[in-house]
């Protein structure tokens, strides 16, 4: 019988201990996720059309991710995980304005448009070299160029994170690439 | 053999074995043109590692790292009195883990896990590879793979560890190698993906926490091993 006490008492402290750690892991998912953070921010920036839109897309990936952690499977790589995260926010945001633009446009149009579209050329106007050029590649091709060029994931990464063969990979970079080689060596 | 597009990107990019990048080479060497075309694609990464690299030296806006830093204190543990009877319903809980955890982890011949003084201690092969295994020379078919081996500030030396159903971080008490952290094993985990210090980034990050200054090299790691892993007062 006292073995038994000693034994429950033994039992009782390692659960204290093993529940510790599953604290202290709670805590490293946002540790890490924090370090992860100006890389994520990078990776947006390559995606989203401007420094503004791409810490959007971030934010609303970290809602996503601290929402979905559970969804994590410890022991795999939290930065594949976070960057399919961000990717699929940038595209949910694209198709959600490209939604707003198709709705709202033609009610607007007569009073605004003029107005609008001068906006956008001076938009333009301001961006960066890179930044016009990277906007305007297909989506599939920027994504790629963001993973690979700019993150430096192997293809072989790039593909898993986006679910797709291979050689679709490398024909989407062949073709982004030279896009954005001919358009950033004419200006 | 003429080298097309792809695999001139894919020089660029690193991606080819040995014999894709010496034929490469050699065609650069004979042919301006393609050379022409690799330095356009250095160039274009030159580019683009310009514009976008400084985001990763910005200051993370606070609105952001507020969203990590309210969920860490959100799990922090919180102290309420209590109820007599979540001391019973704990003490019923621990009796049921207790007896399940008495038939498996803490029969004689059992697993790597067994408790001493309250202490999670690691036994059998797991408890002989921390003792004995040098992570500079280990089997490849060995159980346990060591990681690191390094002093935590209190002086103690720790080990990460990473086998097929548990992987960790232990540090040599007295009464042997007691568990700070555990996690997954490496299981099925794809070994591309395994990193240097073990597979599972948690352990990894504890190792990072509790290490005081540098990783032990090969020489230090045996040295430690050959003294019985005393705690290292004077070793920094």
């Amino acid at each position: 019988m006292t073995y038994f006490c000693l034994l429950v008492d033994e039992t009782a402290e390692s659960i204290r201990f093993l529940l510790k750690d599953w604290r202290r892991l709670l805590q490293a998912f946002e540790r890490e996720l924090l370090t992860l953070l100006p890389r994520l921010r990078r990776f947006a920036r390559a995606l989203a059309r401007d420094a503004a839109d791409a810490d959007d897309v971030v934010q609303v990936a970290l809602e996503r991710a601290l929402k979905a952690r559970d969804q994590w499977a410890p022991g795999t790589r939290l930065d594949s995980w976070m960057m399919r995260i961000v990717r699929n926010c940038w595209i949910d945001e694209m198709r959600s304005r490209a939604r707003r633009a198709r709705t709202f446009v033609p009610e607007e149009e007569g009073l605004t448009v003029g107005s609008g579209a001068h906006r956008e050329v001076e938009i333009r106007a301001e961006m960066h070299a890179v930044d016009k050029a990277m906007n305007s590649l297909s989506p599939e091709q920027r994504e790629v160029i963001a993973l690979v060029l700019v993150e430096g994931l192997a293809y072989r990464e790039a593909a898993d994170l986006l679910d797709i063969p291979i050689g679709t990979l490398t024909s989407r970079l062949t073709r982004g690439r030279q896009a954005l080689a001919q358009m950033l060596e004419a200006a | 053999m003429a080298i097309d597009d792809d695999m001139l990107m894919a020089f660029a990019d690193g991606e080819l074995d040995q014999i894709g990048r010496a034929r490469v080479e050699r065609a650069i060497a004979g042919d301006p043109d393609l050379r022409a075309r690799l330095e356009q694609q250095q160039r274009l990464r030159a580019t683009l590692a310009a514009h976008y690299g400084p985001a990763i030296d910005e200051e993370v806006p606070e609105h952001l790292r507020a969203m990590l830093a309210t969920n860490v204190v959100a799990f922090a543990p919180t102290r309420r009195a209590r109820q007599p009877w979540q001391t019973f319903a704990a003490l019923a809980a621990s009796l049921v883990v207790g007896l399940a955890l008495g038939r498996t982890v803490l029969t004689p011949a059992g697993g790597p896990i067994g408790v001493e003084n309250g202490a999670l201690i690691a036994r059998g092969p797991l408890a002989d590879a921390l003792e004995t295994q040098l992570a500079s020379a280990q089997a490849p078919q060995s159980a346990t793979r060591i990681g690191l081996s390094f002093a935590a500030a209190d002086g103690r030396l720790c080990r990460t560890f990473e086998g097929a159903s548990i992987s960790g971080l232990a540090c040599r008490a007295d009464s042997g190698w007691q568990l700070m952290m555990t996690a997954a094993g490496a299981g099925g985990a794809r070994p591309d993906y395994r990193q240097a210090g073990g597979a599972n980034p948690l352990v990894a990050q504890a190792a990072q926490e509790l290490m005081a200054g540098e990783a032990l090299d090969a020489d230090a790691e045996r040295r430690a091993r050959d003294s019985g892993w005393r705690r290292s007062g004077a070793s920094r």
